[in-house]
C-alpha cells in the first residue's frame, strides 16, 4: 500500500510540475504585459474591486454596523423610545444593571441554558456520531433523519414542544403517568421549577442533530486503520473513542461545542415563543430581558446595555475560543 | 515501536486464547445491538415531534376535543384546506416566499461579488474589510435589533417586506451578506489562478474574468450559500415579529405565531399551518441535502 502511495504521489508531483510550468511562462507573459501597462492594469484592479464591494459593504453597514454603533449609544441613554431627544445618563444603566436583580437572575438562568443546552447536545452528537462511524448500516437514513429537527422552524419546534407538555394531552404526562409516576405530572411550561429546563429540552432537540453532522463530517477524516490497531491490542469501544477517535476530532469538537455555546448567549426566539420569560421570570434569559425591556417596558436605553452585555460576554467566549484553538493547534 | 505492538499482540491473544473467543463475538454482537437500540432510541426521539405535526393536522375536529394529541385516530385532510384558506396560512406562504427570495437573490448576487474581490483582486484596506465582514458573523440579533427598530421607522420600512428583507440581506438573521462572503471567498481562494490568469492575457476585462470563468467555477459554493439563505430566511421569526407588525405582509413564522396565540385550542389548524411552514424546508432540505451537509459543515469547520 506505501508503494503504491508513493507512486500516486510521484505522478502528482510531476503533473504538478508540468502545471507550475505552464503557469509558469504564463505569469511570465503577464508579467511583461504588466511592465508595460503597469499602472493602469492597477488602477483598474482597484475600481473593480471598489465596484464589487461597494454594494455589499453599504448594505451591511447601514443595516448591522450602524444599528450596532447605536446600540452602544442608547446604552448611554435614559430613552423611552417615544421623545424626540436621548437623555444621556453616562454609565448609569451599567451602574444600575449590576443592582439588578432581574439581570442577575436572568444572567443565572443564561448560564444554565449555556451549560445545559451546549453540554447534553454535545454529548449526544458525539456519542450518534461515533456510532453512525462504527460501520453503521443506514448511515445516510439515520444522519438525515437527525438533522431534520434543525432545519425545522424554531416556532414550529416550540408549538409541538408545547403540546409534549401540555398538562392533559402531553405525552410527558402520559408517560409519566404509565410507568406509575403521576406524582411528577405537571404543566410543564407552566410550573416556575421546570419551565426554563422545558424549554432547554426543546432546543436541544433543534440542535442535536447539528453537532452530530459536524462532527460526523470530522470523523470521515479519522485514519481508520490506527483505530482497528488500538482495537487489535485490545482497547475497548470507550478506550478507542476516548483515547484514539477523539482526540483526532478535537478540533472540531471544540469548534462546535464553541459554536453551540455562544449562540447560547443571544438565544430569544425559543423563550418569546414557549413562555415569554414566565412564568413570572422563571425562564427569563439575557435576551429576553432586553427584548422585554426594550419592547415592551419602553426603557430602550436599558435594554440597549442589555445587549451591549450579551455583545461583550458573547465577544469573549469566541475570542476566548479563538485562542484556545490557536493552543490547541 | 512495531516490536513493541507485535509484542502486545502477541500477549493479547495467548490472554484471550481460544476459549474467550465465542463470549468476545457475543459481546459484540451485544454491542452492535446497543448501538442500533441507541440509535433507534435518537430516531424515535427526532420523529415523534414531526408525527405529531402530522397526526394533528390530519385530525377531525370532533376527536380534537377527546384527545388532540393521540396518534392519527383520525383523517380530515380538510384542516389544511382550512387553514389555508380560512387562518389565511395560504397569504402567509406567499409573503413568505416574496420576502424569501429577494433575500436568497441580493445576499448571493452582493456576496459573490464582494467575495470575489477579498480573495482574488489586491487593494489597499482588504484586510480592514475582510475584518469588519467578520465581525458581522460574530454579532447576535440582540445586540442590533433595538436601534434598527427605530431606524427602519425612520426610514419609513416598518411593516412593508424590505424591513425583513434589508436586515437579513445584511446578516442581522445570521446567514447574510458576513456568512456569504465568507463562505465564498473560501471558495474562491482555492479556485485555480491559472484560468484567470489564461483569460488576463486573452484581454479580458476585470468584470469578464469574473463573471464569465470565476463564476461558473464557484457554482457549487453558490448552491450551498442558497439553499443556508433560503433555510433562514424561511424560518426567521424575530426579524418579522418585531419588523412586520401588521397583518399586510406577515410571513409563516408569525402568522402562525400569532394564529396559536390567538386560537389555542385550534389545534388540527395550528398543525396544518405548522406544516404548510415545514413542508417547504424539508422537502428542499431533501433534495439539496449535499449542499446543506456542506454549507453547516464548512461553515462549520473553516469558521
Amino acid at each position: 500500500m506505501a508503494r503504491t502511495r508513493s507512486r500516486l504521489t510521484a505522478t502528482q508531483e510531476t503533473a504538478e510540475g508540468t502545471r507550475r510550468g505552464v503557469i509558469g511562462s504564463r505569469l511570465n507573459a503577464t508579467g511583461r504585459r504588466k511592465a508595460v501597462t503597469g499602472g493602469t492594469i492597477r488602477g483598474a484592479e482597484l475600481r473593480t474591486a471598489a465596484l464589487f464591494i461597494a454594494p455589499g459593504f453599504l448594505l451591511y453597514a447601514v443595516f448591522m454596523l450602524f444599528p450596532f454603533i447605536q446600540s452602544i449609544y442608547y446604552s448611554f441613554t435614559d430613552w423611552n423610545g417615544a421623545t424626540v431627544n436621548m437623555p444621556f445618563v453616562g454609565l448609569a444603566n451599567y451602574i444600575d444593571m449590576f443592582k439588578d436583580p432581574l439581570l442577575w437572575s436572568a444572567g443565572w438562568h443564561t448560564v444554565v441554558w449555556i451549560v445545559v443546552g451546549t453540554s447534553v447536545p454535545v454529548a449526544i452528537g458525539l456519542l450518534l456520531a461515533l456510532l453512525l462511524w462504527s460501520n453503521t448500516k443506514f448511515v445516510v437514513f439515520f444522519r438525515t433523519l437527525y438533522f431534520i429537527p434543525f432545519v425545522i422552524p424554531v416556532i414550529v419546534t416550540g408549538i409541538v414542544w408545547g403540546w409534549i407538555y401540555h398538562p392533559l394531552f402531553g405525552i410527558l404526562n402520559s408517560m409519566l403517568e404509565f410507568f406509575g409516576l403521576d406524582s411528577l405530572t405537571r404543566g410543564w411550561l407552566g410550573d416556575p421549577n421546570t419551565a426554563l429546563v422545558a424549554v432547554i429540552v426543546a432546543a436541544i432537540w433543534g440542535s442535536f442533530g447539528f453537532v452530530t453532522v459536524v462532527l460526523f463530517a470530522g470523523l470521515q477524516g479519522v485514519d481508520r486503520g490506527i483505530v482497528e490497531a488500538a482495537e487489535v491490542d485490545g482497547a475497548s469501544w470507550l478506550q478507542r473513542a476516548r483515547f484514539v477517535i477523539i482526540p483526532m476530532i478535537a478540533p472540531v469538537l471544540t469548534l462546535v461545542t464553541a459554536i453551540t455555546l455562544i449562540g447560547g448567549f443571544a438565544v430569544v426566539d425559543y423563550i418569546i415563543i414557549m413562555t415569554q420569560g414566565g412564568p413570572g421570570t422563571a425562564s427569563e434569559v439575557l435576551g429576553s430581558y432586553a427584548y422585554s425591556k426594550a419592547f415592551e417596558q419602553n426603557s430602550v436605553g436599558y435594554g440597549a446595555t442589555l445587549s451591549i452585555l450579551i455583545t461583550v460576554l458573547s465577544l469573549v467566549a469566541a475570542v476566548a475560543f479563538l485562542r484556545f484553538r490557536e493552543r490547541e493547534q | 515501536m512495531n516490536s513493541k505492538l507485535a509484542q502486545a499482540r502477541a500477549v493479547n491473544r495467548s490472554a484471550s486464547g481460544a476459549a474467550v473467543a465465542p463470549p468476545g463475538r457475543a459481546r459484540h454482537a451485544g454491542g452492535t445491538l446497543l448501538k442500533y437500540v441507541i440509535l433507534g432510541f435518537f430516531a424515535l426521539i427526532t420523529a415523534y415531534p414531526l408525527i405529531l405535526v402530522v397526526s394533528t393536522a390530519l385530525k377531525d375536529p370532533l376527536q380534537i376535543s377527546v384527545n388532540p394529541f393521540q396518534l392519527f385516530s383520525s383523517f380530515h385532510p380538510q384542516n389544511i384546506v382550512d387553514a389555508w384558506q380560512i387562518g389565511q396560512f395560504g397569504s402567509f406562504f406567499f409573503n413568505t416566499v416574496k420576502i424569501t427570495v429577494p433575500v436568497v437573490a441580493l445576499v448571493v448576487a452582493l456576496s459573490v461579488l464582494a467575495a470575489y474581490a477579498l480573495a482574488r483582486l489586491n487593494f489597499p484596506g482588504k484586510g480592514l474589510v475582510f475584518l469588519l465582514f467578520t465581525l458581522g458573523l460574530m454579532i447576535p440579533f440582540t445586540s442590533v435589533m433595538i436601534p434598527l427598530f427605530y431606524q427602519l421607522r425612520d426610514m419609513g420600512l416598518l411593516g412593508s417586506i424590505w424591513a425583513v428583507i434589508l436586515p437579513a440581506v445584511a446578516g442581522s438573521a445570521g446567514f447574510g451578506i458576513p456568512l456569504g462572503v465568507f463562505l465564498m471567498r473560501g471558495f474562491y481562494l482555492d479556485l485555480p489562478n491559472e484560468l484567470a490568469e489564461a483569460a488576463r492575457v486573452d484581454g479580458a476585462t476585470e468584470f469578464q474574468v469574473f463573471y464569465r470563468v470565476m463564476l461558473p467555477l464557484s457554482a457549487p459554493g453558490v448552491a450551498v450559500l442558497s439553499v443556508l439563505v433560503f433555510f433562514q430566511t424561511w424560518n426567521t421569526f424575530l426579524l418579522p415579529l418585531l419588523y412586520l407588525p401588521g397583518t399586510e405582509n406577515r410571513p409563516l413564522a408569525t402568522g402562525l405565531y400569532q394564529f396559536a396565540a390567538g386560537r389555542t385550542q385550534d389545534y388540527g389548524l395550528i398543525a396544518a399551518g405548522a406544516l404548510i411552514m415545514a413542508v417547504p424546508v424539508l422537502v428542499i432540505f431533501l433534495i439539496a441535502q449535499r449542499q446543506f451537509v456542506k454549507g453547516v459543515t464548512t461553515g462549520a469547520l473553516k469558521g
